[in-house]
């Protein structure tokens, strides 16, 4: 059975690239299940999708545990534990990243013994903006990167999943998959299925008798005040909001009042300052501060640079 | 009625006491209002939740309040304000808590619960004149199971239960005036975008008793379709063009607020919004466009007659 | 202390008086009123000091309960049936909150055809929502469960809010001699209740019953919902004794009435049991080895009082005054559940469906089931389930369906 897993941020198509890939080994006569799973979070919040392909009938349910492939749309998420993309990644598992960065470099980053691969031909921008775009080439990747899925299977699963976008986007994205596709050949067949753990060589679960604990303790309550501010929700960010101070008036802080997320607090001075590790990247502030001030930049190119934003 | 403290937009708290790191949508103009709202209401506060985006503001272990919170369900979160607002006041009155420790009781649910679900026991507690303060952050639809039409959806909006060219077939149900036919202390309107008149309202409710109700339109990036850094033109929007009457009604006198002198016609707030796309593309809609600018006509003129305000 | 005639209703009233319940919200239905009209008029005369609030239904009443308990006081509602039933969602979401307060059903037949007569389908719809119940027998222990319940609910090994059930009719409107206990003994036996940490305070903010994700934090929460439930067990025992002690009357978990020498017990819930009980004091008159065992508490599930009892008994009558559709009795099942693989457990277990909708059950009908059961242990092999339903009954129903115009030889032919 292969087992692939595909990481992303909500509202970057990982759904939709485990649909194609679902479909596309169902047209070449797998069994197949395919699968989206979210927490509560919304756009721009880590999430993954799954699929199973086999020749048998799949009893298997729920998340993977040992993936054979791990796409990962968006290498921002790599490192971010809560996001669970290194779960259970052995030897065996091939990682495909989405990054500008070398295969060498990530594989040394993440000390894995496995085979790293990156998206190939994805220009840089552009793609960060254009998650359909993404999710179709990710999906391509993955069905070339198995090597039991023909150009004509997944050209028909990305019109059929994608039909109800239009035959502009249906396009758009067929152009995408396809070449990259085309461009993963000498990867054909680097994904293989694993083997299934055997019955009498098992990992003891190692079960325990829950305590009892009373409802001082154990009532779903939380005793403590703004703990919200734990999570870092700056991760969801794909643009950063950057103040220009030079341009800043200190008005009558229009961007600290709108900002949804109490995410702009101002200091002593009166300027603003905006929290990264909470703002979700809405925009509300650039489209809001009157005499734009703020401006958006890509996320990646904030982090490769000086550190933008702050009042120097 | 003493003077306000928001004499201007300078006034407005520049701290806010919202934790940040909720799972709301970035964007959420119903996290901005609600921000707004508890900078002003402040800690002392019980917020009682029914079912909607909001009950996940709390996530175990996480909770971006600073005062107190329960959820209850869809239906019934005004009875459970009575029940704390009835155990606070046995406890003072029989003296087992001092007056520090007494809270204000805020209600806070969704449209689906306000215009629906809910009615029965907002109706109800309104009718027994608990004290209480009821936010109704109103995104149109139910959203968090992704934006099916409710009682508070416009008409011709599109939503994942009215996806097909005419949009949702109904009209928009008027809560103001339901709650208002109640005759509680205060009624009012407000949106997160003007944030000054949302002030001047949530501190002149909170210096009140008994029932009192807001409803704050909500814009949604994730229901009606539009990039998050909309979210605040949209609201302007939805008062310039008359669509949403920023308003307040106490003990029955009916005042709007900001009166939009020189509406923009309602395309300047439909076309911002993928909801309404189909108004406009591949044909426009003009039938459609004109009935909803009608309505609003409509609206303006009935209440522009002092005599039947 | 004194002796006086109460409804069930009225000893429910009394029990709630007594307990110095600070609040009460309250939403009218039969055969339960009677119980909130007692208390409303006792608020109105000044000899309670108590809020009773009239909420807009059963679910806005048992979420104001909850709160309210949630904030700290002692909180008492009651409803039935129906009311019950709309309530159901709120039922489940406080017992997860952990909130004390005390409920009394009154049981009534579930719609549909509607009734205004007792059986148990109402209260066990409310099984596995986290409520404990204690059942009761007779009026006297109706007021006596009350105080003994609030005990129970607070008690920091459980937390968790417990219904006391009567049946309707045959104890909410049927006067019994019934002991009110002094003020306060009352008092010493039940002292006011400390929420602790588990309140709504400026000084204390709190937020309570949030959401959670993922299947581990919901577990841990369910199973130690069902963990203090499990110790409402020995807690009720303490509880029981002292009460005992303090009133002069024994109420265990499992009610055993001439079972140490019997060969087959009836299992029966509520006030009928005490009609099982001179079915049984008739039947050893003739001669026959029969006792009766009667659940007092149904959740938690007494499985050890109730196995302890039952071993070595070779046979077991199971009277269901509720039906599982598709399945039979409730009891029954929750008898063999608690008695499978067990050692000296009786091999033969009888199921007998009964009094649903108020349908008496004669003594010649216990005698019968004895027979019957009898029987079964002879043969080795327990018989169907039986409804207990006679030739009469059902020429009567046929009168009834000739009125209505059911006339079965026409159906489908006269369109």
């Amino acid at each position: 059975m292969y087992r692939i897993r595909f990481h992303g941020r909500g509202g970057q198509g990982m759904k939709t690239a485990s649909r194609i890939l679902g479909r596309a080994f169902f047209l070449e006569g797998f069994e197949v299940q395919d699968a989206p799973r979210y927490g509560a979070e919304r756009r721009g919040a880590p999430m993954f999708a799954y699929v199973r392909a086999s020749r048998n009938t799949i009893n298997e349910r729920g998340i993977i545990r040992r993936p054979d492939l791990v796409v990962v749309a968006d290498d921002t998420l790599v490192p971010v534990s809560a996001a669970g993309v290194l779960q259970g990644v052995t030897e065996h598992t091939v990682m495909l990243i989405n990054s500008n960065e070398k295969p060498e470099v990530w594989k040394d980053r993440l000390n894995i013994s496995g085979q790293v691969l990156t998206m190939p031909s994805v220009a840089e921008k552009e793609d960060r903006l254009e998650p359909r775009f993404i999710s179709a080439s990710c999906a391509g990747v993955a069905a070339r990167l198995v090597g039991v899925i023909s150009r004509t299977s997944l050209k028909q699963a990305i019109s059929a999943e994608l039909a109800h976008l239009g035959a502009a986007v249906v396009d758009k994205n067929l152009a995408g998959a396809l070449e990259s596709y085309d461009l993963m050949g000498s990867h054909s067949g680097s994904v293989t299925p694993g083997h299934e753990v055997p019955a009498y060589a098992y990992q003891n679960p190692e079960w325990i008798e829950l305590p009892f604990e009373d409802a001082r303790v154990s009532a779903p309550a939380i005793h403590a005040t703004a703990t919200s501010e734990k999570m870092k929700t700056g991760l969801w960010r794909t643009m950063r909001p950057v103040i220009d101070y030079s341009r800043c008036n200190r008005c009558w802080w229009v961007c600290s009042t709108f900002c949804p997320d109490s995410a702009i607090s101002l200091d002593d001075e009166g300027y603003p300052q905006i929290d990264y590790e909470h703002c979700k990247g809405c925009m509300v502030c650039v489209a809001q501060c009157p005499s734009h001030a703020i401006h958006a930049i890509p996320e990646q190119e904030a982090e490769a640079g000086t550190p933008a934003g702050e009042r120097l | 009625m003493s003077e306000t403290v928001f004499k201007r937009m300078k006034s407005l708290p520049s701290a806010h006491l919202l934790g940040a790191g909720t799972s709301l949508c970035a964007g959420c103009g119903g996290l901005e209002a609600l921000k707004e709202i508890y900078d002003i209401l402040g800690e002392k506060t019980v917020i009682v939740n029914a079912a909607g985006c909001m009950t996940l503001l709390t996530i175990y272990p996480f909770t971006p309040f600073r005062g107190s919170w329960l959820y209850t369900a869809m239906a019934s979160a005004p009875a459970g304000a009575q029940g704390i607002r009835d155990a606070l006041d046995i406890l003072l009155h029989k003296g087992r808590i001092s007056p520090e420790e007494d809270l204000k009781v805020v209600v806070l649910t969704g449209d689906g619960a306000a215009y629906g679900m809910g009615l029965s026991s907002t109706s109800g507690a309104i009718e027994r004149e608990l004290d209480f303060l009821y936010i109704c952050y109103d995104n149109e639809g139910y959203g968090n199971t992704g934006q099916q039409f409710s009682g508070a959806t416009p008409h011709g909006a599109r939503t994942s239960t009215s996806k097909g060219p005419r949009g949702f077939p109904g009209y928009k149900k008027d809560l103001f005036a339901i709650w208002s036919a109640h005759r509680p202390s205060y009624v009012a309107t407000v949106v997160g975008a003007e944030a000054l008149d949302l002030a001047r309202k949530i501190e002149k409710a909170a210096g009140l008793k008994g029932p009192r109700l807001i409803i704050a339109l909500s814009p949604c990036p994730t229901g009606w379709s539009y990039d998050p850094k909309e979210t605040v033109e949209i609201g302007k929007l939805a008062v310039k063009t008359g669509v949403w009457p920023l308003k307040e009604s106490i003990n029955g006198e009916v005042v709007h607020t900001k009166v939009p002198h020189k509406r923009l016609p309602v395309e300047a707030y439909l076309e911002r919004q993928g909801r309404f796309a189909h108004l406009f593309s591949p044909q426009r809609n003009k039938v459609l466009l004109k009935e909803i600018q009608a309505r609003v006509d409509a609206y303006w003129e009935r209440v522009s007659q002092p005599t039947l305000l | 202390m004194k002796r006086t005639l109460l409804t069930g209703n009225g000893a429910a009233a009394w029990g709630v008086r007594l307990a110095g319940v600070d609040y009460v919200p309250a939403f009218p239905i039969t055969p339960q009123t009677e119980i909130i009209e007692t208390i409303a008029n006792w608020i109105d005369l000044g000899e309670m000091d108590c809020r009773m609030v009239t909420l807009e239904s059963e679910h806005s009443m048992i979420t104001a309960a909850g709160a309210a308990a949630a904030t700290g006081v002692r909180a008492f509602t009651a409803t039935s049936s129906q009311g019950l039933l709309y309530a159901m969602e709120m039922i489940y979401t406080v017992a997860g909150w952990r909130v004390p307060f005390v409920m009394v059903n009154v049981s009534r037949g579930l719609s549909a055809p509607i009734t205004l007569e007792p059986d148990h389908n109402d209260i066990l719809v409310a099984r596995d929502s986290g409520f404990l119940q204690i059942h009761c027998a007779t009026c006297q222990e109706v007021l006596d469960s009350i105080l003994m319940a609030f005990r129970l609910a607070e008690d920091e090994q459980v937390r968790l809010p417990v219904i006391v059930n009567m049946d309707g009719f045959y104890l909410s409107f049927t006067r019994e001699p019934v002991e009110i206990p002094d003020a306060d003994a009352v008092t010493r036996f039940l002292p006011p209740f400390d929420p602790e940490n588990i309140c709504f305070r400026a000084s204390a903010p709190v937020s309570e019953a949030v959401a959670v994700l993922g299947g581990p934090p919901y577990s841990y929460f369910r199973y130690e919902t069902h963990l203090a439930s499990l110790n409402a067990v020995p807690v009720f025992a303490k509880i029981a004794e002292e009460f005992a002690q303090a009133f002069g009357r024994t109420y265990e978990a499992v009610e055993a009435y001439r079972t140490d020498d019997a060969e087959l017990v009836f299992v029966i819930m509520g006030s009928f049991a005490t009609k099982a009980k001179d079915a049984v004091d008739r039947l050893r008159e003739a001669g026959r080895s029969v006792g009766l065992l009667r659940p007092r508490l149904l959740r938690p599930f007494p499985n050890g009082d109730i196995r302890r009892i039952l071993a070595g008994k070779k046979g077991v009558a199971v009277i269901d005054q509720n039906l599982s559709m598709g399945m039979g009795g409730v009891l029954h099942s929750e008898l063999a559940s608690a008695l499978y693989g067990q050692a000296h457990a009786p091999p033969v277990l009888v199921s007998f469906i009964g009094g649903l909708g108020g349908r008496d059950i004669g003594p010649e009908e216990f005698y019968e089931m004895a027979s019957v059961t009898r029987k079964a242990v002879e043969d080795g092999k327990a018989p169907a389930p039986r409804l207990l339903y006679t030739e009469k009954e059902l020429r009567e129903v046929r009168k009834l369906q000739a009125i209505a115009q059911v006339e079965r030889e026409n159906l489908g032919q006269n369109q």
